[in-house]
């Protein structure tokens, strides 16, 4: 705008209507004078988009902070102190444990398979993982009933080993699965498909054969990203409520606890098991989080 | 001493070559971009299968479509790829990065050698915070302390400014000889070719068209293809003997007036005069045939011009035809494209 005037003011005293530089300050001056205009917008367009970005980051705060308002010191030492009440909590932590071995061991090879696109229509294989994603977690629960319950192939087979999969901790462990499987799948197909090709091409010409080539070239350089999307995932297994309540309503984790405290005895009680939660939920994510942007960092120079 | 005899099939023709290396000798593959340089590259890097062929190197047989067929991975090919892309590792330190192919003794040729390439004081540093430069310069020393036994080079100094590109090639160069190492160097210019090149195959579509000596090739062109390729600009009919035969002439192949002991003397109209470098570039119209030529002085549009091509190549005129139909029809191409027309003899 400023740059659209500052010509026109510029010509002026040049003009028929008096002496040069005679109404106003030099040419250079009024340059000067648009660039601080445009730099007084540009600060205020700075701020407005740096206080946007602070209340969005307020609004997804907004239930921590709700929750540290309305915890009251008396509630935590009471609900905390009574018997069996991190029973929950360890068998939350054992799930999720065993929940990103699955993944990992299960789930990195399929992410690898499908970043590499070296599977047959592997749109369709994208496809299924994106369907387990789309489906509402309540929903998995119920189709966990007839896909894995004690009247189906898999139920009688599973029972031939003394095995169920409803009420058990391995239906806590499916479940979990189930829920957190999708975002570690293609949180680490997109760190395997940002490893340039190109490297592990070098690698292999300087004398690396591929399993070689994958663990000194495209597991380092995937790893910020597998840790992020493995991150993603433990805070959803952690969290994971819609299945679990379906398939797995004992042994109880965190998530049913806190549902069970509300229904038998109300609010007050119950949060003092969701501080818990995201206490011992937050360092993994947060630690992974940390230690990626590190590694991204250094390799950025 | 690597061979290579090769047919590989790309989207719109087939690659067909037939190239010797000698250890310590370094080849130049020159052609235009889509020629099938980089295509012949990686199949001796075992990257793109031949359909046909045989790949030999130091007595291994690397490919062979013959009988029982032989595809030798690329791990096991000890053959050194140098693109325009350095591909170091960002995650690995300057010395991990040289050292990661981990050759029995690589530890102890390290300082040597990077004292050699210049990147002594970067062992230590990360590859994202190298120049441009410095990156070849380690990408270098690490196929060299690979202890590959081929090095292929892809036009790895693209995007260089010339000095820098010199002054790789000069380390190239004294460490392929100290090594003994056969090298083959794709490049689409011909400066680069001839700077690092003791023998030079011009490839084109698909096909090797002139073996030979660098300057062998500039100075006898085999087929006007070839003359095109090398920097011929323009090809001008001139009476011989009797016989019409077309000159090749080359812009920096040309000395001003009549000098009939060194070639054929031209004389036309200027048209054109910039300057060029330390020259000036003016073009020429002799008898319709815009004729580019690099000459120390300047000369006014409109004045008439003598000029003398030293030693030219020569071509039969039947060659001549079918190119220059295609670019005579073409009006918007005209006077930029060689053309053909006939030139007075002077006397």
């Amino acid at each position: 705008m400023s740059w659209a005037a500052s010509p026109q003011q510029v010509s002026a005293p040049a003009g028929p209507a008096g002496p040069a530089g005679a109404d106003g300050p030099p040419p250079g001056r009024r340059w000067l004078a648009g660039a601080t205009a445009r730099g007084g917008l540009r600060y205020a367009w700075n701020s407005a988009s740096l206080a946007g970005t602070a209340l969005i980051w307020l609004a997804l705060l907004g239930p921590v902070i709700a929750l540290a308002t309305h915890l009251s010191w008396h509630a935590v030492t009471s609900s905390l102190s009574a018997p069996g009440a991190f029973g929950p909590l360890v068998i939350s932590l054992e799930a999720g444990g065993i929940t990103l071995g699955v993944l990992v061991l299960l789930g990195t090879p399929l992410a690898w398979a499908l970043a590499r696109g070296t599977l047959p229509f592997p749109r369709v294989w994208e496809a299924g993982v994106l369907a387990v994603l789309l489906l509402p977690p309540l929903v998995i629960g119920l189709l966990l009933i007839f896909m894995i319950g004690p009247y189906t192939f898999f139920g009688q087979a599973l029972a031939h080993f003394n095995l169920s999969t409803t009420n058990t901790f391995l239906a806590l462990v499916i479940a979990e699965v189930y829920e957190s499987a999708p975002y570690y799948v293609l949180g680490a197909q997109a760190a395997f498909a940002g490893v340039d090709h190109r490297l592990e091409q070098q690698a292999a010409l300087l004398g690396d054969p591929p399993r070689r080539v994958l663990r000194r070239v495209t597991a380092p350089l995937a790893a910020p990203g597998l840790a992020t999307a493995l991150a993603v995932a433990w805070a959803r297994a952690m969290g994971a409520f819609g299945a679990v309540v379906i398939i797995a309503y004992h042994p109880q984790g965190l998530p049913l606890q806190i549902w069970t405290t509300l229904q038998e005895t109300g609010l007050p009680t119950a949060l003092p098991f969701a501080l818990v939660l995201l206490v011992v939920a937050l360092p993994l994510p947060l630690a992974a989080f940390l230690w990626s942007a590190r590694a991204q960092r250094r390799r950025r120079g | 001493m690597l061979s290579v005899d090769a047919e590989v099939d790309r989207r719109d023709f087939t690659v067909r070559a037939r190239l010797d290396v000698a250890p310590g000798e370094r080849l130049a593959l020159f052609g235009p971009s889509g020629a099938g340089k980089t295509t012949l590259l990686e199949v001796i890097a075992g990257l793109v299968a031949a359909r046909r062929g045989r790949v030999e190197l130091g007595g291994r047989v690397l490919t062979s479509t013959a009988g029982q067929s032989v595809a030798v991975p690329p791990w096991r090919r000890k053959v050194g790829l140098l693109r325009q892309d350095p591909a170091l590792f960002p995650h690995l330190t300057v010395r991990e990065n040289l050292l990661y192919a981990r050759a029995a003794g690589a530890r102890a040729e390290l300082p040597g050698l990077a004292g050699a390439l210049g990147i002594g004081g970067l062992l230590d540093a990360r590859p994202a915070g190298l120049s441009g430069g410095q990156a070849h310069r380690v990408a270098l020393g690490r196929l060299l302390l690979s202890h590959c036994e081929a090095l292929l080079l892809d036009e790895p100094y693209t995007g260089l400014d010339a000095a820098l590109r010199r002054s790789l090639t000069d380390v190239v160069v004294a460490l392929v000889a100290e090594r003994g190492v056969p090298s083959i160097l794709v490049a689409h210019e011909l400066a680069d070719a001839q700077a690092f090149a003791t023998a030079m195959a011009v490839l084109d579509g698909g096909a090797v068209l002139q073996e030979g000596k660098p300057h062998e090739i500039v100075r006898r062109p085999a087929s006007r293809r070839v003359a095109e390729l090398v920097g011929y600009t323009a090809f001008v009919p001139v009476p011989a003997d009797g016989a019409r035969r077309v000159a090749g002439i080359h812009p920096d192949r040309v000395v001003p007036g009549a000098q009939s002991r060194q070639g054929p003397v031209l004389a036309g109209v200027v048209t054109g005069c910039r300057p060029a470098g330390a020259l000036w570039e003016v073009t020429v119209e002799v008898a319709g045939v815009t004729v580019p030529v690099r000459l120390p002085d300047p000369a006014p549009a409109g004045r008439d011009l003598v000029i003398t091509a030293v030693d030219p190549p020569w071509f039969g005129p039947d060659a001549a035809a079918s190119r220059d139909r295609g670019a005579a029809g073409d009006p918007g191409k005209r006077g930029r494209r060689p053309g053909v027309g006939r030139a007075r003899l002077r006397p």
